[in-house]
């Protein structure tokens, strides 16, 4: 069952079309990240979704109803915001009952639901302070508090913790899974952060230019990457892409350079031609070190990342970087010789820069 | 001393010089009407305006509050003042709300064509009294307020909203958008965010815009008189009546001590809150 069917949706400020015939089953209970880097319309379309945007075509359905036409407060949802908004002169049990009260839900409901998120949120010794009173994450907390007492359908998270410091955000991240997991509700959130998208989601729909690029489970977005933007977009460190062209002979094998690399135990989806114009694209940790490797390629430098470190090669005209073994990795210098796992790697049309 | 240190040391002087000597330029006037108008009426005759009063006396104010005489009635200026406090209250609380409400309208909810018309507000705002008046005095003739009591709050209201909108959106423009969407998924409508959200964040800029109604339309004096009616005249325009009376002898202690009286409410609002206006004006400027 859904909980919110995007169809058709569409949207322009002025001749900028920010939102391109989006259409977007959520299934209930699910977490779905849209995620996209800035400008790619990810807070529109939850806006859209919201009701805080008009739209000019397209419909939005939430738990089987046509809500297209309703106002925000009539579409059972509850939406957290990025700058949190609290209103600023009501205390935390007061913006926190703020919602309810305006819905005329009775005194001892409203002190029973706020007293439960209080709880669940760990925020009832805040409860009688004003919102100036409160540090980033707390104010975060009353954020997300002001929208469970709504007993909302939906969730809606508009990019919650870009506005907190690294460590209170790996923090609140775990929280946030823990009050999904809990609550089983359905979540929509926006982030331009890929990692949080991973950690958060079960599933991901990659935003670009008005259009979702590719709606998938996180793990399926991370090994096939649909487009080489998702490709590029989500990972980090970053896939290395090395261009190259469809060897013709008896195997399929990608010539990058003067090298030709086999591709034994790709899954493709489409056939490509022969001397067709590809994009390798390959994970760092699809990069090993082997005597016996394809590809010969000079030390450039090491990133000493912790538990592995990057290294950095140059392998003919492209520079490739790949997950080392940080014991491995000390005192590597001169060339050495690397091989590709093909069958973890994604390659796209360099054309269409669609997955081949 | 070294010639830097004689150069600053003269240029410093001659700043005080110069501020001193404003200070007494604005100054000598006034100084002038309070001085005359605690002299009696013998004093002001035969001294110098520049002398003090000889044994000062409160008798011109008592005269001035509560027994001048303009015209037929000698009530004082006092029938003046509480006219003004009459007009001053509702048109007050009426053309801040009013510019409240719709400078909140502007700035957070979307209105068809609303740029223009905050462009036809900025317009407004610009331009002279003296230039719409007749069509103003067309206006309220039809539908019969004008001279009453009701036509000249009707016009401070009116005139007084340009201003009021401007202030009040560029307030609101500041305030975060986002308040209102929340507020809006919370399930509150245009009035109850105004009531509820918006207004409590706008202590200052109220008082801001409140200090600038009340000293306008307390000073007002071309509008009370052409439509306040005659029952209504404000302190002003009464003022003026009593000054220009061409019966008897002028007497200027108690024209001084009436003019000094009229001007006391804003100066009093001016002193008392000025902290609030400054702290206000910035906060509408910079950002909520």
């Amino acid at each position: 069952m859904s909980a919110v069917v995007v169809s058709g949706l569409s949207k322009s400020y002025g001749s900028l079309r920010v939102l391109r015939d989006i259409s977007l089953p959520i299934g209930s209970g699910d977490f779905t990240v849209l995620l996209g880097p800035s400008g790619c319309g990810k807070s529109t379309l939850l806006n859209a979704i919201a009701g805080l945007e008009d739209i000019e075509s397209g419909i939005i359905e939430i738990d089987g109803v046509d809500v297209t036409q309703r106002e925000p407060s009539k579409r059972g949802i509850a939406m957290v915001f990025q700058s949190y908004a609290l209103y600023p002169t009501m205390s935390v049990r007061k913006n926190l009952s703020f919602g309810l009260r305006v819905r005329s839900v009775p005194r001892a409901e409203v002190a029973r639901r706020v007293e439960w998120a209080a709880k669940l949120l760990q925020i009832t010794e805040l409860l009688d302070r004003k919102p100036s009173q409160l540090s980033g994450g707390q104010r975060q907390r009353v954020a997300i508090g002001r929208a469970l007492v709504q007993n909302a359908k939906v969730f809606l998270f508009d990019e919650p913790l870009s506005n907190l410091d690294a460590k209170l955000r790996t923090e609140m991240r775990v929280e946030l899974k823990r009050l999904h997991q809990e609550l089983g509700v359905t979540i929509v959130y926006v982030t331009h952060d890929q990692i949080e998208a991973m950690t958060l989601a079960t599933r991901i729909a990659v935003m670009r230019a008005g259009v979702i690029e590719q709606y998938a489970a996180p793990d399926d977005l991370y090994e096939a990457p649909a487009t080489l933007f998702v490709a590029g977009f989500v990972g980090s460190p970053a896939m290395n892409f090395l261009r190259g062209r469809m060897a013709v002979g008896d195997q399929l094998s990608v010539t990058v350079g003067d090298v030709t690399l086999p591709l034994n135990g790709y899954r493709f989806t489409s056939t490509p031609a022969p001397g067709q114009e590809v994009i390798l694209g390959i994970r760092p940790e699809h990069v090993v070190l082997s005597s016996d490797g394809w590809v010969d390629g000079e030390v450039l430098f090491m990133e000493p990342m912790g538990a592995d470190t990057l290294g950095w090669f140059q392998c003919g005209e492209h520079r490739v970087s790949a997950r080392l073994v940080p014991q491995a990795a000390r005192g590597l210098t001169g060339r050495v010789r690397l091989s590709l796992m093909a069958e973890h790697a994604s390659l796209f049309d360099a054309a269409s820069e669609r997955r081949l | 001393m070294t010639t830097v240190q004689w150069r600053q040391r003269v240029g410093r002087i001659g700043l005080y010089a110069l501020i001193a000597w404003i200070c007494l330029f604005f100054s000598i006037p006034l100084l002038v009407v309070i001085a005359t108008s605690f002299k009696t009426s013998a004093e002001v005759r035969t001294f110098s305006i520049f002398t003090l009063p000889a044994s000062p006396s409160i008798a011109s104010w008592v005269k001035a509050w509560a027994h001048a005489c303009t015209g037929l009635k000698c009530g004082g200026i006092r029938v003046g003042f509480w006219n003004s406090v009459r007009i001053l209250i509702p048109s007050v609380i009426l053309s801040v709300s009013v510019g409240a409400v719709t400078g909140y309208a502007l700035s957070h909810w979307r209105v068809r064509g609303a740029n223009m018309i905050m462009l036809l507000l900025l317009l407004c705002a610009f331009i002279p009294y003296q230039v719409i008046l007749y069509p103003l005095v067309k206006m309220e003739s039809t539908a019969s307020i004008y001279g009453s009591l009701a036509g000249i709050i009707t016009v401070h209201t009116v005139l007084g909203l340009p201003v009021m909108a401007l202030l009040f959106r560029n307030f609101y423009v500041g305030l975060p958008e986002e308040l209102v969407k929340a507020a809006r998924i919370d399930g509150a409508g245009f009035w109850r965010i105004f009531a509820f959200v918006m207004l409590p964040l706008s202590v200052n800029i109220l008082i801001v815009a409140t200090i600038l109604q009340t000293t306008g339309i307390w000073n007002d004096y071309l509008l009370g008189l052409i439509f306040a009616g005659r029952d209504n005249v404000p302190m002003t325009v009464q003022l003026n009546m009593l000054s220009t009376t061409s019966t008897g002898e002028i007497e200027y202690n108690v024209n001084t001590a009436a003019a000094l009286l009229t001007a006391l409410p804003p100066l009093l609002i001016y002193f008392l809150s000025g902290r609030y206006f400054v702290r206000g004006i910035t906060a509408g400027a910079v950002k909520g």
